[in-house]
């Protein structure tokens, strides 16, 4: 694929082209077969390296990356489950972009996939006039990946029924997808090196279609778990907004208060525990890192936009809407977290973050 | 004259590859002397280090006087550095000492364990080298520069490297800089000592850099001393058997190197042979606690964990690719906490089972053992005296005893029992505990006292905890509160504690008392365990708990916690949401003043929760109850107009059970509210009634017998009945299941009537009830 500037989101193997580029060439490490790069520079590639001038894409535990890795090295399809928002998309993003080269062989799992997405469907006007031919046949994602040794994305894989899911199974054990409409070769497509799939799927379905325990087997569980640290979950949140405040026109990043507001109630929300370690409940909208993102962009956008500078009663009125979503007994949780634990708090800005919690409302 | 040379080892305390070191550099220097940082008062005593004894064990050091209550360990085990340059001195014939203060110097003040690694934990340049090098944590950055295979000058060229990056800018703080000072004076001498010979110095790593030349400034070095403490009644060290759970960082508190099983099988077997055997040791500590791991799961584990170790440049396998290759083949759901290991602390609330049976696997169960000839700690002969001076003397039949309470005698006797027993020594049972119940009062106790085989060997392994009966007793107690779960745990240990004697509890506590409050999910059982606490604070005078600190900060934080709970309370509540509530309240009236409870904020929430619409009933009557009875600012007609918003049948019992429990005089003495609650009453249906009175007797239920005669007076006014006999209305001859039973199946026959269109019929249902036999 080309550059084009006018593509809204490119790929990641676009937008890091040269550090792929310049990691290919200094690697000379051993790498799995089919793998374009080692699993050496794949984690520089993820997880950054200042040396090469490789920047850090990444923000969690390094060694999830490495336990990812050797999963799919070892043949084992790798399965990414967390709360939304984690970047599990991503990280399954970069390690196909940096194993492959290519991160859009990917299936949307939705309750609507089925089998025909997941192997193969016909051209039906080449099926009337030809036959069953590999002409007319229309490969899947995951028939590509492996015809030619690639990995395959599965996203959201639990948002499909679990017939259809398991039609998963062959392709991870045996390593290979029968096409019986066709004769000969063509009727088994063997998977070559470095065929693998990467699925993710949200804790929040998992209840919704749970695999079965065939396809659990074939699948390394890693969890992406929220950003530990405070400092490093405000940076990546200052960083972003600020990317995304300059896209739509506002120059400005959110002062540090601000957005020590957000992201302290984010994390205290989501944890269902505050910094100093007392329990609480958590809310069911999962109060994501890139929620948060998406809720300081809304704060300054709100505050350069409609007024002189963000202010914490705009960080009150944008939790609301575009976190809480107006799910009663969420707001009843944030109007308490409000009550007992913000007012308790020090600081001028966090007196008049208290001050603004009459914009809840109920 | 030639001068020897001065090897200064520094080191990771429970580290392998420093005790390799250790042990080299003293086999090859073969030095005159071998000084190793430890208390230095054991100096005198160090052969009852190595008289045979099964480790791990560890230097139990204690001082206490009016205003100091310090206890720490120095813990050893094979693999310990100090371990081992203890047993390669000897072999050399080199003299070893200990060069560091003993432990109640102020310089360890707070420290429990002399060889935790806290300087490395804290390190702002070791958490960016992980980020750097793509490593969890420090642990893990240890192992992968440290514990892998090397040659030894490579290692100790990298250690003094990686030493020399931690304390490069740090400043270590005026207790650090103290133990060094003494440390370097204990080096001056030794080396003017040692004359041509060598000298081995063994110190964590951190101290290595400042202990290379400062010593050299000391003119004529004189051995030290080792350094007392004024104003301290009882101090000194004596051995102690440990244990590989109490070294484990996942669970001990402020400990060293986590996972000690791993590492000693690093120690005894080497890293090529470690890692596989603990992975297969692993599954099958796993499957002994029927967790399912299959041959496949092995296979893949050891797979994954290999490709891990290739991936990380390790040439054998490291702790972390063992574990994250277990995690990796074993976990096949999503986790609800992160893997244990790539943190340091306690293990996350909701840590997946297996993850948990895995560290415990890595912590292994090696307890040590005190050979037979050592000297006996203390606490032996403390238990022999106190029990003594009590009077008390175990003979080998159990013999019952009665320990009065209301004599001090009595009293101090009763309490060196229970430390015996809260210590779990055989052979002190109590067989009945005093009863403050009115009619069989007895303020005494009963014990079964006999001489058992097994208790010289419990009180040796309790005399990990202190060196008397009563701090041993105490740090037990301590040790119950960091495991605690919850509130009612603490609310018993406190009870415990009263029984020993509460003031034996530091202050230390109070930062574990405010987590486990803080971590209370359930309103119910905070009420329970409050109610406890506050009768221990307020009427504690048998045991002497009244007013105690530690009691008052648990209380300050449950309330706190409460509060919080309070109002989360949704769906249903009972009696356990109203006792809470109760309790809340009492703490606030008996302790308000004496302790810092929130009056206001507590306020905020009652007034919350009172006008909230969809909180519970009774939670709603509890928090008007709540406001009435310590504010004024609630009068009756406030409460007359939230008894009629609450009307509805199926609310208003439960609305006045709240109520009434909390504010049973206020409604007494109240001369309208019953009038209101009448007039809601009376004009229900049948059906209404029969829904509304269940809820109904249980809320009345809450006053006593007469004050029930007084409000049954005050009805029969409202009704001009006053000459009606009162008895009548409390006192009921049919019992009140019946009369209900009776009402229902009046009202089915009437339901039944009328679907027969035989309505005219009931109009003389009073005649019909009073003509039936």
């Amino acid at each position: 694929m080309k550059r084009d500037a006018t593509i809204q989101r490119p790929p990641a193997e676009v937008t890091y082209e040269a550090e792929l580029v310049k990691l290919a060439k200094g690697d000379e490490a051993p790498r799995p077969p089919g793998w374009r790069l080692s699993p050496r520079a794949v984690r520089s590639f993820i997880l950054g390296d200042e040396k090469a001038g490789v920047r850090r894409k990444f923000v969690g535990n390094p060694s999830l990356v490495d336990r990812a890795m050797v999963a799919l090295a070892t043949n084992r399809g790798l399965i990414l489950v967390g709360e939304p928002g984690t970047a599990k998309s991503l990280l399954s993003e970069l390690l196909a972009a940096a194993i492959s080269g290519c991160s859009t062989r990917t299936i949307q799992g939705s309750a609507g996939t089925t089998e025909d997405h997941i192997k193969y469907s016909w051209n039906y006007a080449l099926l009337l006039a030809e036959g069953p031919t590999t002409r007319a046949l229309v490969p899947s994602p995951l028939y590509q990946a492996m015809k030619e040794g690639a990995v395959v994305r599965f996203e959201e894989v639990t948002r499909c029924p679990l017939e259809v899911q398991d039609s998963l199974l062959a392709a991870l054990s045996d390593r290979v997808l029968a096409v019986p409409e066709l004769d000969g070769e063509a009727s088994m497509m063997f998977a070559k090196d470095g065929f693998n799939v990467i699925a993710t799927a949200n804790t929040r379905d998992l209840g919704v279609n749970e695999m079965s325990a065939a396809l659990k087997r074939r699948f390394n569980f890693e969890t992406v778990f929220p950003i530990p640290d405070m400092q490093t979950e405000i940076a990546l949140v200052r960083e972003e907004s600020t990317r995304a405040l300059v896209r739509s026109g506002v120059s400005k990043p959110l002062p540090d208060d601000i957005l020590e507001l957000l992201v302290t109630t984010f994390r205290e929300l989501r944890a269902g525990e505050t910094a100093d370690g007392q329990a609480m409940e958590r809310l069911s909208t999962a109060m994501s890192t890139a929620e948060a993102v998406s809720v300081a962009h809304a704060v300054g956008v709100r505050g350069f936009f409609l007024g002189d500078a963000p202010t914490a009663s705009d960080v009150v009125e944008c939790l609301v809407g575009a976190a809480v979503k107006s799910n009663d007994e969420d707001l009843k949780r944030l109007r308490r977290y409000f009550e007992q634990r913000v007012s308790r708090r020090e600081g001028s800005h966090w007196k008049a973050y208290y001050e603004a919690r009459h914009k809840i409302p109920g | 004259m030639t001068v020897g040379t001065l090897h200064i080892v520094g080191v990771r305390h429970h580290s392998p590859s420093c005790a390799r070191l250790v042990a080299h550099t003293i086999r090859e220097a073969r030095p005159r002397f071998v000084l190793i940082e430890g208390p230095s008062d054991m100096n005198g005593r160090i052969d009852e280090l190595l008289l045979g004894h099964e480790l791990p064990i560890a230097i139990f050091s204690y001082a206490s006087g009016e205003e100091v209550h310090h206890a720490s360990w120095s813990p050893f085990c094979a693999y310990s550095p100090e371990w081992v340059a203890l047993e390669a001195a000897r072999e050399t014939h080199a003299e070893s000492l200990f060069m560091d203060l003993p432990a109640w110097h102020e310089a360890f003040a707070e420290v429990e364990n002399r060889y935790s690694d806290r300087h490395s934990r804290a390190s702002d340049r070791m958490r960016l080298l992980c980020e750097r090098l793509g490593i969890d944590d420090t642990d893990a950055l240890w192992d992968h520069l440290f514990e892998q295979p090397l040659a030894m000058n490579a290692l100790a060229e990298r250690l003094t490297t990686y030493f020399r990056e931690l304390r490069e800018g740090d400043d270590p703080g005026e207790r650090d800089r103290e133990r060094e000072r003494y440390m370097n004076r204990w080096i001056a001498w030794a080396m003017r000592e040692a004359g041509d010979q060598d000298v081995v110095v063994v110190c964590g790593g951190y101290h290595a850099p400042a202990l290379e030349s400062a010593w050299r400034a000391i003119d004529d070095p004189q051995r030290p001393e080792t350094p007392t403490r004024r104003g301290l009644a009882r101090l000194g060290s004596y051995l102690v058997p440990y244990s590989f759970h109490r070294l484990d960082s996942f669970v001990g508190y402020e400990s060293g190197m986590p996972s000690p099983e791993f590492y000693q099988r690093v120690w005894e077997r080497g890293a090529d042979e470690a890692g596989e055997t603990m992975l297969f040791d692993t599954i099958q500590h796993l499957r002994r606690k029927r967790q399912r791991v299959s041959p496949a799961d092995a296979i893949a584990a050891l797979t994954l964990a290999s490709g891990l170790k290739t991936l990380r440049g390790h040439a054998e396998l490291a702790r972390i690719d063992v574990l994250d290759g277990l995690a990796a083949a074993i976990v096949k759901d999503a986790l609800d906490a992160p893997l244990p290991w790539n943190r340091r602390g306690r293990l996350a609330g909701g840590t997946d089972p297996m993850l948990v049976e895995m560290v415990s696997a890595f912590c292994g169960e090696r307890v040590g053992k005190l050979a037979r000839d050592t000297p006996r700690p203390p606490l032996v002969a403390d238990v022999e005296e106190q029990l003594e001076r009590s009077k008390i003397t175990p003979n080998r039949v159990a013999a019952q005893v009665e320990v009065p309470l209301v004599d001090p005698a009595g009293l101090e006797r009763s309490r060196v029992l229970h430390r015996l027993r809260v210590l779990g020594i055989p052979g002190f049972a109590l067989t009945r505990k005093p009863s403050l119940a009115r009619a069989e009062t007895q303020l005494s106790e009963q014990w079964s006292i006999s001489a058992q085989l097994d208790a010289e060997s419990a009180l040796i392994e309790a005399s990990a905890y202190g060196a008397t009966l009563e701090d041993a007793a105490a740090a037990r107690l301590e040790e119950g509160i960091r495991n605690a779960a919850g509130l009612r745990d603490l609310a018993e240990i406190l009870g415990e504690a009263a029984l020993v004697g509460i003031t034996t509890l530091t202050d230390r506590l109070f930062t574990e008392v405010r987590r486990v409050a803080g971590i209370e999910p359930s309103f119910g059982e905070l009420g329970g365990a409050l109610g406890k606490l506050l009768a221990l604070y307020n009427h504690g005078l048998l045991l002497g708990t009244t007013g105690a600190a530690i009691l008052g900060e648990t209380i300050e934080a449950a309330f706190g916690r409460g509060l919080w709970l309070f109002e989360g309370i949704g769906g249903s509540a009972g009696a356990a949401e109203v006792d809470g509530a109760l309790a809340l309240r009492d703490a606030l009236r008996l302790g308000g003043a004496k302790l810092a409870l929130d009056g206001p904020r507590a306020e905020a929430v009652m007034r919350r929760r009172s006008a909230d619409p969809a909180a519970p009933p009774t939670v709603r009557g509890a928090a008007l109850g709540f406001l009435w009875s310590t504010r004024a600012e609630v009068d009756e007609a406030q409460a007359a107009a939230a008894v009629r918003g609450n009307a509805r049948p199926e609310l208003l019992g439960d609305f006045l059970t709240g109520l009434f429990a909390l504010a049973r005089e206020e409604v007494r003495h109240s001369a309208t509210l019953l009038g209101v609650i009448d007039d809601v009453v009376v004009p229900m249906t049948r059906d209404d009634f029969l829904i509304a009175i269940p809820s109904l007797r249980l809320a009345f239920s809450y006053f006593p017998p007469r004050e029930k005669e007084q409000i049954a007076k005050k009805v029969l006014t409202l009704h001009d009945a006053t000459g009606a006999d009162i008895r009548s209305l409390t006192k009921l001859t049919v019992d009140p299941g019946v009369t209900m039973a009776g009402m229902r199946i009046d009202a089915a026959a009437e339901a039944l009537a009328q679907s027969y269109g035989l309505r005219d019929a009931l109009d003389g249902r009073d005649g019909l009830v009073k003509e039936s036999p």
